[in-house]
């Protein structure tokens, strides 16, 4: 082969991209469209006014991170509810079990993707801050 | 044996068993539901369908039917697997399906059922249950909309448990299990009905929401509380004991436990719990470390005979022995005891004189194989519920004669045939004396007896003692004093039981040997459904008699210690797991005795009464924290690991001993295999145990017998005008004073009341729950009243656990208090 014809052939798709649209995000001043499918941060789903979770326990035993702990505790009513839900997203590896495995529909995965922070500390999702805002 | 063809296979079975029963032995998995290897066949749910070619091929349930020769089964055809699929959608079809909330998740029977049979929709429309679900009581929650009506529960309360508290009630689609008129669940609590309920209808609440099953470890044990040593499995997630784990196959009693055992693991985690050590300054005890509190301790215990140690028979085999050598080696002083010196009495004198040891010549498991038990004291079912258990299908099942000879009415009164004689308190001896007198009168004696030594002696001693004058002064008739006598000695096979403990003032050397004359004069022992069964108070009563924690040559016995405290004598006294002030008698005299004493030590799980006292504190832990063995009543020697890490800074007393040891200048043993081989060695019986032979099972120490006829000392009673007859002892939920840590003891029964008859109630114008004083010579007392049927007339029953109203202020010890009532 002609030594040549590598570099020119290199040079042609160079070329070909100056005139096609950018791949590349000048985030923070622009931002991605999130797919709707994408496995973000976890957000417990609320229902009349309560977090619709029963904490069963199901998503922590599902859990191949280990991550999640749940706690569970007993109303006034006698109902069962989760007194405790914290994921630990620095062990998170975002594989979408814990919403697979939930019986009640309560976990659902956010398009919220920025999560990075300072301090271990607030790497511990508790349940207020999963909590769906509404 | 029957051969039968299950599936195609040749298979044989024992000629009385079920279908299900030679399946199952045979490796062949039949689906159950309502069937309980405990319970009487009962054929409730058709889930174990098969089908038999002999009958035609029709569908018949495996687990009540009998397996026959030739019997030629099939278990999973696709019209048994329809049939199995068409069960559980009926079960399902009112079931609320609430798993994700239903604490059975993962444990559940239907669940399970109707995974494997893959039984994902309902041909069937219909609305769910609306029942009520009962909240009640704190230990048991009952939601019958999850029921499956397998009955279990109401067959396992009546033909086990003898309590009898549920039933089914209406008929038809609108069956539904309860209690009587639709009470909210009253009972005594043992927790069996939640340990086989197949489906989440009944749950442990003290458990509720607290982890789902897969989530525990299960740990072996045996049970911290009384001397039947039950096995049992204490669930454990993040080093809690959550609850704990029925398991069927565990133990002579597979896996039945009574409330204790079952609802009162939770002092073990108690936030009560002592964590560090503490010293007292200026006045109050403040925290300290391990190594200045043991530096001090060391110090003290350099006295020689002016030390003295108290431990409960609480404590391993291991760390008595350990403690008995330091005593007498590192601090040379033989002044050591357990269970205020009478509560192991009829052991270490009574059995020591009449059948040269200490130990009961009989086992639990003799209950189940007697014609006869003579019980003494009602109360084996409340001090020993699991025994009483024993007893119940015996009865039962085996249609095992019972006589009862009490001061009071309890539970074993009312089994079927239960022969109650009640006497007075006090008159127990004399009672037993007139029956050795009417068997001999009656010519019913073994013919050995005569050759034995002191058989001449006991005769002449016993000739006061007809049933004619000692029905005068026992309140028994001298026809049922001979009946009884005759009953016990022409039985094949008699088994004699009576419980000892710290609430049994009169259970003393005398009534151990009282009760020994008639096993030996009928030679009803050393034989198979023979013998006496002395029931030790605590887990390892029977363990710190055999390792002979108690005074021999001429040390002092606890009361004496006391004694010493208050004298000046006994400068440093060492408690190590005992409350003296509650449960030893006489309140008045143990307060001032450690008051007195110079330097109190105190090892415990919480600050009790006694721990406040003291000058320093070392806090120790629990049988779940640590490696030892145990004694059960019938020297059934049982090894238990730790199931969790200790809590805090304590320390088990085996620790704490060798490291005092170790500041005196001894070489404490490694671990407490060392000392256990040291133990093997040296102890009878114990020959060749190791913790590796005694396994899971355990292993008796075998008793050699050596049969003496002693006399014992009736004791005189003295009654007087117009007072009642107190009488002390334990309820069926608690045990000594530790069981007050424990949730479902204390929810149960929270305070010491006082019981009497309704004619002394009505002529002290008394009702239930009024406070009452009881008054004795020696104090007063207030106490909620509680009138029942079971306690005779010129009776009073106080139980003892309780420190908040120490029935030691009006009780010091004597078998028999008399005490006077007013509102
Ligand atoms: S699986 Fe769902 S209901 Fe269960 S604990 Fe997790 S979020 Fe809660
Ligand atoms: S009883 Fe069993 S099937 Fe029913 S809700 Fe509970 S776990 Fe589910
Ligand atoms: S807890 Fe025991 S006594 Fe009460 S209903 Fe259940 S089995 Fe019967
Ligand atoms: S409550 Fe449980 S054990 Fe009792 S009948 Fe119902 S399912 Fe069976
Ligand atoms: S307290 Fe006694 S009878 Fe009850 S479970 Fe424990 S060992 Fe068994
Ligand atoms: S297990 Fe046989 S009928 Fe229920």
């Amino acid at each position: 082969m002609n030594p040549i014809t590598p570099i020119i052939n290199g040079m042609s798709i160079t070329f070909k991209h100056m005139f096609l649209k950018p791949v590349t995000l000048q985030y923070p001043t622009e931002r991605p469209k999130v797919a709707a499918r994408y496995r973000g941060l976890q957000g417990l789903k609320v229902s009349h006014d309560k977090a619709k979770c029963v904490a069963c326990y199901l998503c922590p035993t599902v859990c191949p991170a280990k991550c999640i702990t749940v706690e569970a505790a007993e109303d006034a009513n006698h109902d069962k509810y989760a007194s405790k839900y914290e994921i630990d997203l620095l062990r998170c590896i975002f594989c979408g079990y814990c919403v697979e495995a939930c019986p009640v529909d309560a976990l659902k995965m956010t398009s919220e993707f920025e999560l990075a922070s300072y301090s271990r500390k607030d790497f511990i999702y508790s349940k207020e801050r999963l909590l769906e805002k509404q | 044996m029957v051969n039968l063809t299950i599936n195609d296979k040749q298979v044989t079975a024992p000629k009385d068993c079920t279908i299900y029963e030679a399946a199952k032995l045979n490796g062949i998995k039949i689906p159950i539901l309502c069937h309980d290897k405990k319970l009487k066949p009962f054929g409730a749910c058709r889930m174990c369908l098969v089908e038999v070619e002999q009958m035609k091929g029709r569908q018949i349930p495996s687990c009540t039917t009998p397996a026959t020769e030739g019997m030629i089964i099939r278990t999973d055809t696709p019209e048994i697997i329809k049939a199995r699929k068409l069960v559980l959608e009926l079960l399902l079809l009112n079931h609320p399906l609430d798993c994700p909330v239903c604490d059975k998740g993962g444990d559940c029977d239907l669940q399970n059922l109707t995974y494997d049979y893959q039984v994902d929709s309902n041909r069937f429309v219909d609305s769910k249950f609306q029942h009520e679900i009962d909240y009640n009581n704190p230990l048991i929650e009952r939601d019958m909309n999850r029921c499956v009506l397998c009955g279990k529960c109401v067959r396992i309360c009546d033909e086990i448990v003898a309590f009898g508290a549920l039933t089914f009630i209406d008929r038809g689609i609108e069956t539904k299990i309860g209690c009587d008129f639709e009470k909210p669940l009253d009972c005594e609590f043992c927790g069996s009905c939640v340990s086989v309920c197949p489906v989440g209808a009944l749950l442990a609440r003290p458990f509720k929401h607290k982890a789902r099953f897969w989530a525990l470890t299960n740990h072996n044990s045996v049970c911290g509380y009384c001397g039947t040593g039950c096995n049992l499995t204490l669930g454990v997630k993040d080093n809690k004991v959550l609850t704990t784990v029925y398991n069927e196959n565990q133990g002579f009693h597979k896996g039945q436990l009574c409330v204790r055992g079952r609802f009162g693991y939770q002092f073990i985690n108690s936030e009560n719990r002592l964590t560090t050590p503490l010293i007292r300054k200026n006045g109050r005890l403040t925290e300290a470390t391990w190594d200045e509190a043991l530096e001090i301790v060391a110090t003290r215990l350099k006295g020689g005979n002016s030390v003295a140690a108290l431990a409960t028979p609480r404590l391993a085999n291991e760390e008595l022995t350990l403690f008995k050598k330091m005593m007498l080696d590192n601090i040379g002083s033989k002044n050591f005891d357990n269970s205020a010196g009478y509560a192991h009495a009829a052991l270490t004198e009574g059995f020591v004189r009449s059948f040269g040891s200490a130990a009961s010549s009989a086992s639990i498991l003799d209950i189940q194989k007697s014609d006869l038990l003579l019980v003494v004291k009602t109360d084996t079912y409340e001090t020993h519920p699991v025994i009483g258990f024993e007893i119940n299908m015996g009865v039962k099942n085996k249609g095992i004669k019972l006589n009862i000879l009490s001061d009071k009415r309890g539970k074993l009164s009312k089994l079927p045939g239960a022969n109650t004689q009640v006497h007075i308190p006090g008159a127990e001896v004399a009672v037993l004396n007139a029956l050795c007198n009417s068997i001999i009168d009656q010519k019913l004696a073994d013919d050995s007896a005569v050759s034995l030594p002191g058989y001449p002696e006991l005769v002449k001693a016993l000739a006061g003692f007809t049933p004619e004058t000692v029905a005068a002064t026992s309140g028994i008739t001298a026809e049922s004093i001979n009946k009884l006598a005759a009953d016990y000695a022409s039985a094949e096979k008699a088994l004699i039981l009576f419980p000892t403990g710290l609430g049994y003032a009169g259970h003393t050397a005398d009534l151990a040997t009282a009760v020994a004359n008639l096993a030996i004069l009928t030679g009803k022992f050393g034989k198979e459904g023979c013998g006496v069964l002395c029931l030790s108070e605590k887990n390892n009563s029977q363990g710190a008699v055999d390792m002979g924690f108690y005074p021999r040559e001429g040390g002092m016995n606890a009361l004496q210690i006391l004694d010493a405290c208050t004298s000046g004598t006994v400068k440093t006294l060492l408690v190590a797991g005992e409350n003296p002030l509650t449960s030893y008698p006489d309140n008045a005299k143990v307060k001032a005795a450690l008051d007195a004493v110079e330097f109190l030590i105190v090892s415990d799980l919480f600050l009790t009464e006694t721990a406040e006292l003291a000058d320093i504190v070392l806090p120790a832990c629990s049988f779940a924290e640590k490696e030892g063995t145990y004694t059960s009543t019938d020297r059934r020697v049982q090894y238990v690991k730790p199931a969790i890490n200790k809590i805090g800074k304590s320390k088990s007393d085996f620790e704490i001993i060798s490291s005092l040891i170790a500041k005196m200048g001894g070489t404490p043993p490694v671990t407490p295999a060392v000392q256990f081989a040291e133990i093997s060695a040296n102890t009878p019986g114990y020959e060749s145990m190791t913790y590796a032979t005694l396994g899971n099972e355990g292993a008796f120490a075998p008793v050699s017998i050596n049969p003496v006829f002693v006399v014992p000392v009736a004791a005189q009673i003295t009654a007087a005008q117009g007072k009642l007859a107190l009488v002390t002892g334990s309820v069926l939920y608690h045990n000594g004073t530790l069981s007050q840590h424990g949730e479902g003891p204390v929810h149960v029964c929270p305070d010491a009341y006082v019981e009497m008859s309704r004619a002394d109630a009505i002529s002290s114008s008394i009702n239930d729950n009024d406070l009452v004083t009881v008054s004795s010579s020696s104090g007063s007392l207030q106490l909620k009243a509680k009138v029942s049927l079971r306690i005779p007339e010129g009776v009073v029953f106080i139980p003892y656990h309780f420190p908040a109203a120490p029935v030691n202020k009006i009780w010091s010890g004597s078998a028999v208090t008399m005490v006077s009532l007013s509102k």
